[in-house]
């Protein structure tokens, strides 16, 4: 794949991904960490033919931009925390009805206003289940500048794909640093790009819920003469409200399998130094994702120069998670360490696929980055 | 060349925070990976800032310096002089505004503290204030000896107003020119 060079940061590169990626309306509210993406789409949508308001609130925010996301263009909200406390509800809706958008979640030390400078993974169970009620949540997550891109573009072909909401989580540390990211051109973006689906035959046939079992469904753009009803109620196939207990059963049912039938074109990971890994006594697999990785990696390093074979395992869909893959490569390592900036929010989910619950972790809540010498000096200390 | 580690501290409102990206974008543009992270609080103005680079031919994935393995830091407030100085390692170099900070004995010690009133200098010398960034950038290369200085000086160019850019131009030297003195005088009290 082409690639060019752009020095920015995480969160000018979220911005610069969603144009890229077609997004044509922001609807949103600033909030720190998250604000620089609001800004930079602001100048750089209309430039495109797009539009960003900044609304009234978060709730507004996430509102406007699933309204943008009904009349068929892909639309984008971005915020941190609180601000998805807020949307949560609208979250939910838009898991209901299937209105693909893509959120991004800078994240900052909570609970409520927690710590607004301050980095944080604490919005990752979160993210599972922002909204009541059953339905899969599509969680990314990136560990460096360049998928600050390219995670908000698959967020976005994710989103048209499955016709729901899909997540984007960076942190502070990363949405604020500056450097340098090896990214996809614009042109190499486009070509990844399938349109949303639509139908075509006659207005008076449009049944946009009726699909198959696992299938996402088929929303045509609003005022082309494809007329449909939406709501947050269960629903029948052209959207009317209904309590008739196949329907509703076969809806809440789909809602679930158009995600996880199809896990692997949304399952994504980064196994780093673990090619050499065998079952032998003595290796070292962390789990760690985001920002948190960086110092994985800076950690492993030092690991491997003191003669401690380490390595990463680093999802990047988050939600579902790569359950197949880590729950096999953690069952085939004895010391495995999971490192997280919040309290076991993903160790739980680890312990979960791997059936293990000696797993070893490194957590801290206080704002501050974990450095790469924590991790190194946490290894040699329970292993 | 290994990894440099600078830190640039102040308080919100000083514009600390263009020099570090300056640092990064002309490490990254000369071939090699410049990281600039920014650690602030949520008071608007007056709250503590500090701004790690780190600069390195190889690849850099952990975006902060790790306490006590600072090279070089530059101080323009007291309260952050006070906070962010243990990341310094032991005989690394501290520049400090004299008009802004006293340090005590103990820190005169421990490091190599250097005496520049940068903000004086941006006032009175070249008679804009804004430009303290970049006269403390020009000084943090002129001790790290980081980045070749005509190609710093046009990364500065492009990262500022052209209405600024004579005034800036100007601070680079005068930052060079008082790093280069405060650099005799060490030489010769060593």
């Amino acid at each position: 794949m082409e690639l060019r060079e752009i020095i920015s940061t995480g969160n000018d590169l979220a911005a610069i991904a969603a144009v890229d990626a077609g997004c044509m309306f922001f609807g949103g509210y600033p909030i720190t960490p998250s604000s620089e993406v609001m800004h930079t789409i602001s100048d750089l949508l209309p430039a495109a033919g797009g539009a960003a308001i900044q609304m009234e609130d978060e709730i507004a925010g996430i509102a406007a931009a699933a309204g943008a996301a009904m009349s068929g263009v892909r639309s984008m909200t971005a915020t941190s925390g609180p601000g998805v406390s807020l949307k949560a509800e609208n979250l939910g809706l838009a898991q209901m009805a299937e209105v693909p958008l893509v959120l991004v979640n800078v994240m900052r030390g909570g609970p409520s206003t927690g710590l607004p400078t301050r980095v944080s993974q604490g919005d990752v169970r979160q993210a599972r289940n922002p909204s009541h009620g059953d339905y899969r949540s599509i969680t990314l997550c990136a560990g460096n500048l360049a998928e600050c891109y390219t995670e908000v573009v698959r967020a976005f072909n994710l989103a048209d794909r499955f016709m729901q909401p899909v997540i984007v989580l960076t942190d502070e540390t990363i949405g604020h640093m500056h450097g340098k990211a090896m990214i996809p051109t614009v042109e190499e973006v486009k070509k990844g790009i399938v349109p949303r689906k639509t139908f075509e035959g006659a207005p008076e046939d449009y049944r946009p819920y009726g699909v198959g079992a696992d299938e996402a469904a088929v929303l045509n753009p609003m005022f082309k003469g494809y007329r449909y009803h939406f709501t947050g109620l269960h629903h029948d196939a052209k959207g009317f409200p209904t309590e008739e207990i196949e329907t509703c059963r076969k809806l809440i049912q789909r809602l679930e399998d158009k995600v996880m039938m199809h896990t692997d074109e949304i399952e994504l990971n980064e196994e780093f130094m673990l090619d050499d890994f065998d079952g032998s006594e003595g290796e070292v697999l962390i789990v760690a994702y985001g920002s948190v990785s960086l110092a994985a990696k800076e950690a492993i390093r030092h690991l491997r120069k003191d003669g401690i074979k380490a390595g990463l395992f680093r999802p990047i869909t988050l939600w579902p998670s790569p359950a197949k893959r880590m729950g096999e490569l953690v069952r085939a390592t004895k010391n495995v360490l999971c490192v997280e900036l919040n309290i076991r929010q993903y160790t739980e989910e680890v312990e979960r696929v791997s059936g293990r619950l000696d797993l070893e972790g490194l957590y801290k809540v206080n704002g501050r980055a974990i450095s790469p010498y924590e991790i190194v000096n946490k290894v040699k200390e329970v292993f | 060349m290994a990894r440099t580690l600078m830190r640039f501290t102040g308080v919100g409102g000083q514009g600390v925070l263009l020099a570090g990206e300056i640092f990064a974008e002309a490490k990254i543009t000369a071939g090699g990976y410049g990281l600039k992270t920014a650690t602030y609080t949520s008071q608007v103005r007056g709250g503590p800032t500090v701004v790690d680079i780190t600069l390195d031919d190889e690849e850099i994935f952990y975006p902060y310096a790790n306490d006590g393995e600072i090279d070089f830091m530059l101080s323009v407030a007291q309260v952050s002089f006070d906070l962010f100085k243990n990341g310094v390692s032991q005989g690394g170099t501290i520049v400090i505004d004299p008009a802004l900070i006293t340090p005590s004995q103990a820190d005169r010690d421990k490091w190599n503290i250097v005496e520049i009133p940068i903000i004086t200098i941006a006032k009175e010398e070249v008679g804009l204030v804004l430009t303290q960034s970049v006269i403390a950038l020009s000084i943090a290369n002129t001790f790290v000896d980081a980045i070749e200085a005509e190609h710093l000086k046009s990364v500065m160019l492009s990262k500022v107003p052209k209405k600024v850019h004579e005034a800036n131009l100007k601070a680079f030297e005068l930052g060079t020119k008082y790093a280069k003195e405060a650099m005799e005088k060490l030489a010769q009290n060593a």
